[in-house]
């Protein structure tokens, strides 16, 4: 593998310096360009008390084009789909290269607080979010209860 | 005119309108002056190109004004540190203090002046590498006063152009007349226009040619042992996404541009691989994107309907405007 870039061992670095409160990212022993990430579930959102794994990596033009992002642990959201894809425009078209690993993982925390369901990846949890909320939320803390708890 | 305004104020307003005439903005409530603006560049004689920094003046007159300070505000400061504003600021307030009871706003452009004028280099870092703007380097200034060193916005605009063009070739000719291009700052998301030919030739970051090896720490060590028992946890408890799947329906992809909602085996698979906290170790086996499967590219990426690149946006600007 090719010299790590400075700007990646920089960001590694002050990730562990000064984390982001909720959010962790570890670099893989073997791959300094794969993170494994726990973000916890937003106080007051369904997802709460929730320890949700995503796996994070920086392909080879990083910062040029975004890092790719998925949730491991299943989660019932409207922007996430079944397989873990993340809805978020700054992972895709509004990718820039002054964001970086903790602002993505930031913004993801925030999905979690403020799902959309008006932009949807997971559809029928879209729907579902739509015409009866309670239901969906009740589906999402049962999600986080069942699979994202750590007891 | 039926609003009485203070003689020394509208001396004031006068005498700024006549000197920085467009370039101050005044803005009135019944006719009363309540907030003055005006952005403050260093002195630099007319070079333009030799601005590096620049902050925006805002003074909001209180009814008392002269005899009562001004509430002063510095907005939108270009390639100044938080150091450098807070200075800024501390002398702004002993300037009041001084001034009490006659006209200050020409007072505090030309203090703010001196200071930026003293800053006048790009300070912090290039957003796109990290690296500090140090002697030797060659950077640019944007239209919208962000700095990059000339070889990182290259990089930035040949890999914007380069998603444009990926994303027109996905278009119906038709449609591929209408989409607009048009380069982006990484900070602000304002509009650049720079010519990229030149920019490229540039050399990289001085900084940047020597970096450091990366090593784990044990702390980096212990926080992974922590993720991967938790993850076992979890894989045990089938709370992995691709697992066996006995809770609430599962979710279902609709987007037209997802072409494996079938194929769960792989992801399995791939759960699999990942139960047995065997990282992938090469960018082929980037998360989403395994080997069996075009590079995944995300449901949504590409066009809307409006024929714009990408969707509406939720995230507003980009992170760390300087
Ligand atoms: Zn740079
Ligand atoms: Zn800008």
């Amino acid at each position: 593998m090719a010299a790590l870039p400075r700007r990646i061992i920089k960001e590694t670095q002050r990730l562990m310096q000064e984390p982001v409160p909720g959010i962790s990212a570890v670099p893989s022993e073997t791959n300094a360009r794969y993170f494994h990430v726990i973000v916890t579930g937003p106080e007051d959102s369904p997802f709460e008390g929730g320890l949700f794994k995503l796996e994070l990596f920086l392909p080879e033009d990083y910062p040029m084009s975004a890092p790719k992002v998925r949730f491991i642990t299943k989660i019932y959201h409207p922007n996430i789909d079944r397989l873990g894809r993340i809805c978020l425009d700054i992972l895709k078209d509004k990718w820039s290269p002054a964001l970086q690993i903790r602002t993505v993982l930031l913004s993801i925390q925030a999905l979690l607080s403020a799902p959309n369901p008006d932009d949807p990846l997971a559809n029928d949890v879209a729907e579902l979010w739509k015409v009866n909320e309670g239901e969906a939320i009740r589906n999402a803390k049962e999600w986080t209860r069942r699979y994202a708890m750590d007891n | 005119m039926s609003a009485t305004v203070d003689e020394r104020i509208s001396d004031e307003l006068e005498a700024l309108e006549a000197i920085l005439m467009n370039d101050v903005v005044v803005k009135k409530v019944n006719d009363v002056p309540e907030i003055i603006e005006t952005v403050v560049h260093p002195s630099t004689g007319d070079d333009v190109d030799q601005q590096f920094v620049c902050v925006t003046l805002e003074v909001r007159l209180t009814p008392g004004y002269p005899d009562i300070s001004p509430e002063v505000t510095l907005r939108n400061p270009r390639g100044l540190d938080d150091e450098v504003l807070k200075s800024i600021y501390t002398q702004i307030k002993r300037k009041l203090l001084d001034c009490l009871g006659q006209p200050v706003v020409f007072e505090l452009i030309e203090l703010i002046r001196e200071n930026l004028t003293e800053s006048n280099l790009p300070s912090g870092q290039c957003v796109i590498c990290l690296y500090n703007f140090v002697e030797g380097d060659v950077f640019i200034k944007t239209q919208c006063y962000h700095y990059f060193h000339s070889y990182c916005l290259a990089s930035h605009l040949i890999a914007g152009q380069k998603y444009y063009q990926e994303e027109v070739d996905k278009l119906p000719s038709w449609q591929q007349m209408q989409a607009p291009q048009y380069q982006t700052c990484p900070v602000c998301r304002c509009r650049v226009t720079c010519d990229v030919e030149v920019l490229k030739a540039a050399p990289p970051p001085v900084d940047s040619i020597t970096a450091p090896p990366f090593c784990l720490t044990a702390e980096l060590k212990a926080l992974q042992v922590k993720m991967s028992a938790l993850l076992a946890r979890q894989v045990a408890r089938g709370g992995v996404v691709g697992m066996g799947d006995n809770g609430p329906p599962p979710l279902t992809i609709t987007s037209p541009s997802d072409n494996d909602g079938g194929s769960t085996s792989q992801e399995a698979d791939k759960a699999e691989a990942l139960a047995s906290a065997r990282p992938h170790t090469s960018s082929e086996n980037a998360p989403g994107s395994p080997q069996a499967r075009p590079v995944y590219r995300g449901p949504y990426r590409g066009f809307n309907r409006r024929g714009k690149p990408g969707r509406r946006g939720r995230g507003g600007p980009a992170a760390g405007s300087r």
